[in-house]
């Protein structure tokens, strides 16, 4: 069985068919949607998106073929897979369904087991079939050299640093990490997340980075080291680029000053930091104040000053850490974040700690989006 | 995907959705856009069945902002659930969208 429960649209007049095949998907792990006409169909689809649709070809009032029809003039609709079920092993019926893009047909009378492992196949085929196109695009973006998360932390003198980064469902998204040294004195981190997910996040989130990167660049040359005008620099950019001011991304971006331990922070539409007070045994947020990169020409950025202790710790997120999937239903909630959070800091091994507990296979079967977070902590 | 009723001086359009995110952001634009360019900028999204917000629904939405203020209009957000409304807060999407608990008496 896939990962993720599947959600399966049954459309069917005959409630007892409807009722026969729900409890057995059900059984098999599937979300079952039933709809005994394709009035109820449609109105189920106008909340739900299932991963397949399971209807029969005869229906009073709107039938089967009416039903895949409408379905695929539907710009959202149309690329669920469609399999007919049928009681009758008519060939041209059976052609005619096939000529509408159905992916397959059943005929009522298979065994409902047999029914379950057709489905599965057909949505492991279509799954492989998803896998093969990533792989060759990963390849050709491997060849490029593409990549929105660096291959390993920064070295800095006195401070552990270490980041984490999983994409959704294995694509790659819109969460990007860079660390860039300066010198000996500062370095500077970058995580952000271009709103979206999957390949036109992914492909937007170079953009961004270029342009966060030559700014710190261009502005460290011009000695103006402040997180705040760098990234209002950024926003401004972002907000006059016809293509990107479309597209929007959270920023935080923090500098790091080795000799003081000072960590400078600003943020764009992210969420807050935790920090770590190993003097009190006890978390903060920090929170920054600045819109989303290019909403506004004016992004309203201020400038946080963290003075880190030793053994204190800052934790930075992307969004999709703090959304979670349980029994089916999504939700964003920081406040579960932090808690679940909390106490693994702290500890020598809090790096870990958070790792296995917020990187788990377990855990990854729950994720929703891009999940991004960069560890520091002083020694 | 909207439905959209008048009231008072602006448009309340509906979202039909529960989830709100990446498969519907897409046409949720579209829709929107054509009531701009129809004329009707000063408009009020429900997101009274919503239960989730993805982050490309959010671009979707400040995007749809964006091109109504540049025909002088303005979107703002009604009936967010107790989620959502917390992330709106968090990531500032406050102080871009004017959110109203229930639908005002005037939006301007």
């Amino acid at each position: 069985m896939p990962q993720i429960q599947k959600k399966i649209l049954l459309v069917d007049d005959d409630r007892f068919i409807t009722m026969l095949f729900d409890k057995a998907l059900k059984s098999e792990g599937f979300q079952c949607f039933s709809a005994n006409s394709v009035s109820q169909a449609l109105e189920v689809l106008k909340t739900e998106m299932p991963d397949i649709i399971l209807s029969d070809y005869q229906m009073p009032d709107v039938d089967g073929f009416e039903f895949r029809s409408i379905v695929l003039t539907d710009k959202r609709l149309k690329n669920i897979p469609f399999v007919f079920l049928t009681s009758y092993t008519d060939r041209d019926m059976i052609q005619r369904g096939l000529d509408m893009l159905a992916v397959d047909y059943i005929d009522k009378e298979t065994p409902v087991p047999l029914v379950v492992s057709k489905l599965n196949n057909i949505l492991q085929a279509i799954r492989k079939q998803h896998e093969k196109s990533m792989y060759e695009i990963r390849v050709a973006a491997e060849a490029l050299n593409l990549s929105s998360v660096p291959a390993l932390p920064p070295e800095i003198e006195g401070f552990k640093v270490n980041f984490l980064y999983k994409s959704f469902e294995d694509y790659p998204g819109g969460d990007f990490i860079d660390f860039i040294k300066v010198d000996n004195r500062f370095t500077f981190m970058v995580l952000g997340d271009v709103m979206g997910k999957k390949w036109g996040a992914w492909f937007f989130s170079f953009n961004f980075l270029s342009y966060i990167r030559s700014a710190i660049r261009l502005c460290v040359f011009d000695g103006d080291y402040s997180t705040a005008s760098i990234i209002q620099k950024i926003n401004k950019v972002i907000f006059m680029d016809p293509v990107l001011g479309d597209v929007l991304s959270t920023l935080s971006l923090l500098m790091i000053e080795q000799d003081t331990g000072k960590v400078y922070y600003s943020g764009a539409g992210d969420l807050p930091i935790i920090w770590y007070k190993a003097s009190e045994k006890d978390c903060n947020r920090v929170s920054s104040s600045g819109l989303l990169l290019g909403v506004m020409a004016d992004g309203q950025y201020n400038e946080e000053v963290i003075t880190l202790a030793s053994g204190d710790q800052l934790i930075v997120v992307s969004d999709g850490m703090i959304d979670f999937e349980v029994n089916g239903e999504k939700k964003s909630d920081y406040d579960l974040f932090f808690n679940s959070i909390k106490p693994k800091l702290g500890n020598g091994e809090s790096f870990d700690l958070i790792k296995d507990e917020t990187f788990s296979i377990q855990k990854s079967k729950e994720i929703v989006d891009d999940c991004s977070l960069i560890f520091i902590e002083r020694l | 995907m909207l439905e959209t009723s008048k009231h008072n001086s602006y448009t309340v359009a509906t979202l039909l959705i529960k989830e709100a995110n990446l498969d519907v952001a897409e046409q949720f634009k579209t829709e929107m856009l054509q009531l701009v360019d129809k004329g009707i900028s000063q408009i009020v999204v429900n997101f009274e069945n919503v239960v989730y917000v993805d982050s490309s629904f959010l671009g979707a939405l400040v995007s749809v902002l964006k091109y109504a203020m540049s025909k002088g209009g303005d979107i703002a957000v009604a009936k967010l659930n107790k989620d959502i409304n917390n992330l709106f807060s968090l990531i500032r999407m406050n102080k871009v969208f004017k959110v109203y608990n229930s639908f005002p008496d005037v939006f301007a």
